[in-house]
């Protein structure tokens, strides 16, 4: 299980020789339970990023904590690191390689013996059908098919939780559908999933529970019905503007010219 | 630990000699450009110097008041031996000659003063004015052979005068020097020597050179490329620890360095018998010139610190740099510095300034030059490994804290 703890997260930066502080997280609270698919919504620059990274151990918060099971990032980030995937889809994979080569690779760098890393491949080969390009060049593949070596590759040590920063960010629908039908598979198999998205319809299709996080604050969390019932809203997308844009819904009823 | 960093420079060095581009780039085109270049470049030099020695030149002269006498028929015999057409002018046209070797319609205007027969009669020497454009090859090439051919007639005339005055024809020789002796008798340096000077001269800038630009190459991608790629992250939340990971890229780089410059050093020796000559020495020199063990020995223990100093630069710059477009604008000046430096020791003559000797790069650079000519000493070439791995082992150090900073990392 992931437990968040007043997650605070604060970039320097200098502009003109004036430092800066941006806070890019505020104070947030959450949990992802093993089996559980946690959505965080929001723009772009809400911070969304950050909070992934830092589950991650990709960068450090500034204050708090974040729990994997017993085991805490800052303390024990080797453990951390062998129970999570993290996956982005700004990731370009060296073309050069091939899927067979890279799974490889980044089997023998999570201290996988040859023969777990040959089991663990064929399995995730059969799983996201990839038996058929798994020796061409990643750059003679579909975007499709590198979404599906990605994927492959950040689950290769079997983690028990993935991390996924928009998961369909650039893809077509198809692709898109497959990785979203994959995640959902992936949970149902009792692993934790925590995704970050600015795209209501996946948070609604896809995420058991949902944070709302704006400017680095978590609005709102809970189920869709939670959410959308506590806060006095027909849908998602209202209740996601409502917070995005403070007068959202003051124009209902005023009609177009 | 370093399993992982064993890992990643297989990894790297799959990338990097199993790319065709990037194989023929690093291995193939320094082997073949340099000996195709140095052969274009000897080529048209020796059809240049063909050219000129065949050209037929224009040569104006004017002869004073005395169109014929025994002085002026010496000079105008002389000037027949060379390949040249002559043609006396009289002194109204000297002003339009010179306008034409100004245009290099002609290439010389002779002028001779009035009188020159009476002048040497009485020892009263005289000045000749040889009009030539230094802009034109052909006019350059046939005022040497003009004044060569004058000299020639200066020193027979000094000889009819020593004979005149019945003075020994020996006189004006008091000594000569080694004129009894081979030059092999005198010139005492060691066999193979000279090959030894002149590549102690050109490849330690030529090995600093590849190494630092191969290293480029592959270098900058290693890291920068990675984090442009976004493929960065993936490998830091893999269980590698930091420290494996820099290991693991640089030697993949350092590796890449040595065989594009080895394959360098090599293109440089097969295209030496077309510049050899140009150091006074021959193409039965470099055959004569051997590496013995302790040169051997010598030059590894300066090159591989070298090496390690130059990608350790570049690595630093990649980690720092956002993507490898970036990161070559930032090793640009530092290129550039790196070659100044290269240049600046090949001039330098037997004894170097002592600060040389603990400046980085430098000190690798005067090593290697002894270690070419096989006069260095183990004091200098251990001082150049401490040298460099104290500031590779800093750079090192620096890239690790970067490797630590997410704000380099990430660039937020």
């Amino acid at each position: 299980m992931i437990k968040v703890e007043d997650l605070y997260k604060v970039y320097e930066s200098k502009k003109k020789n004036v430092k800066e502080k941006i806070e890019a997280v505020n104070n947030i609270s959450f949990q992802c339970k093993p089996g559980e698919i946690f959505g965080l919504l929001g723009p772009n620059g809400a911070g969304k990023t950050t909070t992934l990274r830092c589950i991650s151990t990709l960068i450090k918060p500034t204050w708090g904590n974040i729990y994997l099971d017993e085991y805490n990032v800052l303390e024990d980030e080797k453990i951390i690191r062998s129970k999570i995937g993290f996956l982005t889809t700004d990731m370009k994979l060296d073309g050069f390689f091939t899927p067979d080569y890279m799974l490889s690779y980044f089997g023998r760098l999570n201290k996988m013996q040859k023969s777990e890393i040959e089991q663990r491949k064929e399995k995730l080969f059969n799983d996201l059908q990839m038996e058929d390009f798994i020796d061409k060049k990643i750059d003679k593949l579909s975007s499709g098919m590198t979404q599906k070596t990605a994927i492959a590759i950040s689950l290769i040590h079997d983690p028990e939780v993935i991390i996924f920063d928009e998961p369909t960010n650039g893809l077509d629908v198809i692709t898109a559908k497959n990785v979203t039908d994959f995640l959902e598979k992936y949970a149902e198999q009792g692993k934790t999933v925590i995704i970050s998205t600015h795209i209501m319809s996946i948070a609604e299709k896809l995420c058991d529970r949902i944070g709302i996080l704006i400017e680095g604050e978590l609005k709102k969390m809970g189920s869709l019905e939670e959410i959308i019932s506590g806060s006095n809203a027909d849908n998602l997308e209202d209740v996601f503007y409502k917070f995005l844009i403070p007068d959202y819904g003051s124009q209902e009823g005023v009609e177009d010219v | 630990m370093f399993k992982d960093s064993l890992v990643i420079l297989q990894k790297e060095l799959k990338r990097i000699f199993t790319d065709r581009r990037m194989l023929v780039m690093l291995v193939i085109v320094p082997m073949v450009m340099l000996p195709v270049m140095y052969s274009i470049m000897a080529k048209v030099s020796k059809t240049r110097s063909a050219d000129i020695a065949e050209y037929t030149s224009q040569i104006y002269i004017h002869t004073g008041t005395q169109s014929s006498s025994e002085i002026i028929d010496k000079f105008t015999e002389g000037l027949q031996e060379l390949n040249a057409k002559i043609t006396r002018v009289p002194k109204s046209q000297i002003e339009n000659i010179k306008q034409l070797v100004k245009e290099k319609e002609v290439q010389l205007l002779i002028v001779f003063p009035d009188n020159i027969s009476e002048n040497l009669q009485q020892y009263d020497p005289f000045d000749i004015r040889v009009y030539y454009n230094s802009i034109s090859d052909y006019s350059e090439h046939a005022y040497s052979s003009v004044k060569e051919k004058f000299n020639e007639i200066s020193k027979n005339v000094v000889q009819d005068r020593i004979v005149k005055e019945n003075l020994p024809d020996n006189i004006l020789t008091p000594f000569t020097i080694n004129r009894t002796v081979k030059p092999s008798e005198v010139n005492l340096a060691e066999k193979g020597s000279m090959i030894g000077k002149v590549m102690g001269i050109l490849l330690p800038f030529f090995i600093l050179i590849y190494l630092f630009a191969n290293s480029m190459k592959v270098g900058l991608d290693t890291v920068a490329g990675e984090k442009e790629r976004g493929t960065l992250a993936i490998l830091l939340v893999n269980q590698v620890d930091r420290l494996a990971i820099v290991i693991g890229k640089m030697f993949s780089v350092i590796i890449a360095a040595f065989v594009g410059a080895a394959s360098s050093v090599v293109g440089l020796i097969i295209a030496s018998r077309f510049f050899i000559s140009m150091f006074g020495a021959s193409s039965t020199d470099v055959g004569s010139y051997a590496m013995h063990s302790q040169t051997i020995l010598q030059f590894a223990i300066v090159v591989l610190p070298l090496a390690l100093l130059l990608v350790s630069l570049v690595m630093l710059v990649s980690t720092y740099a956002k993507n490898p477009k970036e990161g070559q604008g930032m090793i640009m000046p530092v290129y550039i510095v790196v070659m100044i430096m290269g240049i600046s020791t090949m001039q330098i003559g037997d004894v170097p300034p002592q600060w040389m000797r603990i400046a980085p790069v430098f000190n690798s650079l005067i090593a290697l030059k002894g270690v070419f000519m096989q006069n260095e000493t183990w004091a200098n070439v251990l001082q150049a490994l401490l040298v460099n791995l104290v500031v590779s082992g800093i750079l090192i150090y620096i890239i690790l804290k970067m490797f630590r900073d997410e704000k380099i990392l990430f660039k937020i």
